[in-house]
């Protein structure tokens, strides 16, 4: 009992410091999750819920529109992802060692596009590649190449909006990366150069490994963003044409807001944090064990 | 070191009370300000945007909400039983499910809403309205025509009080058609122009060849869009061009026979011959309506309130002036196809008796008031006495009148209209891409929307009283 008080005496100052942070993470992580999965086997009106079991579940399965937006999901987390990593790994590995202003420079250049908001890029996107009157179809057209609808057709419109969401987060990976880079000791270097390797060994067999954490950061924090990929969507095909371009976000988005169905919106939802969770779980116990 | 303890532990004492404090500190305030004054009942007014002023847009600071603000003054100035305040918020049109059911869900609906009835249905359906029956009195029956009372009456009981009505027909720029040689098929100034379908293949033909490149570059003779459900019931009436009767007396959709795949075919013949604007699975009716603005469409889509907003931005010199006028959509039959978009109030139950009686006390002041229902005439009024007001300033309401014989209930009164106007577009869509034939969109479209229908059948109160 005595030994039992004096844990708690020792302790109790660390626990209350730590008290308002668990309160909110209780009340705005956990609980949330815990009512998602909840309300994932109801059936809710404004007056009422109903247990419904797994029905909300089955009638996901047997929708076909869920397994396309689950199918480009995984296309855009796949490619965005990859794309990222490596341009951003490029980018860096090629800058991070020149002048200090220059590489200030490769920064701001790149993080523009992240400070701007996605919605005011697919706007301007949407601009551009408006068929009957964005500048794109127009210079085309006056270029005698017809008129063409990257937007509408069901082969260009994913490449399409991979280019802009990757177009758009890019910098932000860059700048994480040089950072990384900076920060490997200069002395692997030198003793690379002493042993005569180029600059794609000192790339492959320095730069990379030493900023593996970084990249593991990097590709969790994409493919959870890419995941919830939504507003370029909805500005830009509105999940069209034909649902060629309906994500997991814009699925659940869909059933919450317009159609009401909030035990379905939950039942994706429970599904998008579990892929999520198969995801990240492996890359952060290898950022634990590396430590 | 037992001090420094004792004060670290007051420290994330003070701490974790000054958040849990913070946290409920408004709550008081506000229910005391609550209990401060009984008599006060706060409500609030949504609106999509209809017409712009109290009377018209011509007025100085006309917006959208300027009519509501106007009537809740006066209403304030003349209720005896509280001391109401309104507050009035323009919603856009396609955020407006999301707002609605975002702050249902949350238990703060607003407590009146003004808008078309047609995407309002799912929410009586859904049991989040309160009938207003009580309300309506024999003179309001007597002045507003039945087939009113009928779209807002689902049940046997009313839960819309009709206010102004907005039919939807195609609007033409008639210089477009005398340049391209058209003249005999442009109708009177205040005529909504039928033409046959044959008619209007010619139409096309000549507005596709005929007209003079280098005053109309890059213009194409009719709009069509599919981006979103935005606009799509001109789409509904043209599926229904060939005689398709779109919904059974059981409330299902019926589209997938001969007619709704002629409908379709015809859809995907104008729009691959080019006589429609390029790209419409990826454009917007806004799109359109921009594009016949700017003289890039001789035909498109309008309204009365689109109507009159584009002739009052050409005399304002917002957007380029020409000619434009009214046509019926056309039907193999040659009888037009006509609809209208019924608006009016409706109140939310927010489970405030007190609101809910301000906010029915509010939209009968609102919809009754002698000067303020004038302002229907931005629309076309339900109000007799105020058609017989306005019909010699406006002879466009005779012409309203005179299609009222061919309207078409274009919802069905079904549950779930706002789901299913969603799988509307996905097929136009795979129609225009070229994904599927008319055949299999019509009948991928009937599956689909009979699967929306059946499901909210099941959470209907309409249907499950």
């Amino acid at each position: 009992m005595k030994i039992r008080n004096n844990f708690i005496k020792e302790n109790i100052t660390g626990y209350l410091f730590i008290l308002p942070q668990m309160i909110v993470f209780l009340a705005f992580l956990v609980y949330p999750i815990l009512e998602g999965i909840r309300l994932s086997m109801y059936r809710i009106n404004y007056q009422n819920e109903r247990f419904v079991g797994l029905d909300n579940y089955v009638s996901l399965f047997n929708d076909p529109v869920f397994f396309k937006a689950l199918m480009n999901t995984v296309i855009f987390v796949v490619f965005i992802v990859i794309l990222t990593v490596g341009f951003a790994l490029f980018v860096a590995s090629a800058v991070f060692d020149k002048n200090a202003k220059y590489v200030s420079f490769i920064r701001g250049s790149y993080y523009i596009p992240v400070m701007v908001s996605m919605v005011v890029m697919s706007m301007i996107w949407s601009f551009l590649l408006n068929p009957a009157n964005g500048l794109i179809s127009y210079f085309a057209k006056d270029m005698g190449m017809g008129t063409f609808n990257l937007l509408g057709n069901k082969t260009t419109v994913l490449p399409i909006i991979i280019f802009v969401t990757f177009a758009t987060n890019v910098g932000q990976a860059i700048i994480l990366y040089i950072a990384a880079m900076i920060g490997v000791p200069k002395d692997l270097f030198e003793a690379a150069e002493i042993d005569g390797a180029n600059r794609w060994q000192v790339i492959r067999k320095i730069l990379i490994p030493s900023v593996s954490s970084t990249t593991v950061y990097i590709s969790i924090i994409n493919i959870i963003a890419v995941l919830k990929i939504f507003v370029v969507i909805q500005l830009l095909t509105g999940g069209g044409p034909n649902n060629s371009s309906v994500t997991l976000m814009y699925y659940l988005y869909n059933n919450a807001f317009k159609y009401n169905q909030l035990g379905t919106a939950s039942a994706v939802g429970v599904i998008m944090f579990v892929i999520t969770l198969v995801l990240s779980v492996p890359q952060l116990r290898s950022i634990i064990k590396a430590k | 070191m037992k001090r420094k303890r004792l004060l670290a532990t007051v420290a994330a004492l003070a701490l974790m009370i000054s958040v849990i404090s913070g946290c409920s500190g408004s709550g008081d305030k506000s229910s005391t300000a609550d209990s401060s004054d009984k008599n006060k009942v706060n409500i609030t007014v949504w609106l999509t945007p209809q017409w712009k002023g109290v009377l018209d847009a011509s007025e100085k600071g006309a917006d959208y909400d300027s009519f509501f603000k106007y009537a809740a003054q006066k209403f304030k100035a003349q209720y005896k039983k509280y001391d109401a305040n309104v507050k009035v918020e323009v919603i856009a049109a396609d955020q407006r499910d999301q707002l609605l059911n975002v702050n249902l869900s949350g238990g703060t609906p607003p407590d009146i809403f003004f808008e078309s009835i047609f995407p309002m249905g799912d929410y009586v359906h859904r049991g989040a309205m309160v009938p207003i029956d009580d309300i309506i009195d024999e003179k309001a029956k007597s002045d507003i025509a039945q087939s009113y009372w009928d779209a807002s009456t689902f049940g046997g009981k009313t839960y819309f009080y009709p206010f102004e009505h907005n039919p939807g027909t195609l609007v033409y720029n008639a210089d477009m058609f005398k340049a391209a040689g058209l003249e005999k098929y442009v109708g009177k100034e205040n005529e909504i122009k039928t033409w046959s379908l044959d008619e209007y293949q010619e139409i096309l033909d000549g507005l596709k060849n005929d007209l003079p490149k280098d005053k109309y570059s890059n213009a194409y003779p009719m709009g069509l869009f599919a981006l979103n459900n935005q606009g799509d019931t001109w789409n509904l009436a043209y599926l229904r061009m060939f005689g398709n009767k779109f919904f059974d007396d059981q409330g299902n959709v019926i589209l997938n026979d001969q007619n709704g795949a002629k409908a379709a075919a015809w859809l995907k013949k104008i729009y691959d011959g080019g006589y429609t604007n390029p790209g419409a699975e990826s454009v917007s009716s806004n799109d359109t309506n921009a594009m016949f603005q700017n003289q890039q469409l001789a035909i498109s889509f309008t309204n009365p309130v689109l109507f009159n907003n584009s002739k009052i931005s050409m005399k304002d010199g917002k957007s380029p002036k020409f000619d434009i006028r009214l046509a019926n959509i056309p039907s193999e039959s040659g009888d037009p196809l006509a609809f209208t978009y019924v608006v009016g109030a409706s109140v939310f139950q927010s489970g405030d008796a007190k609101r809910v009686e301000v906010a029915k006390d509010f939209v009968k002041f609102f919809s009754s008031d002698p000067e303020l229902v004038k302002s229907s005439k931005n629309g076309i009024p339900v109000r007799s006495s105020v058609v017989k007001q306005f019909e010699g300033t406006n002879p466009l309401f005779a012409a309203y009148d005179a299609d009222s014989k061919y309207m078409f209930n274009f919802t069905g009164s079904v549950p779930g209209y706002s789901q299913l106007r969603e799988v509307l577009y996905p097929a136009l869509q795979a129609l225009y891409t070229g994904e599927e034939s008319p055949e299999e969109v019509v009948e991928d479209y009937q599956k689909n929307a009979n699967r929306v229908i059946g499901e909210n059948k099941k959470n209907s109160i309409i249907f499950n009283p």
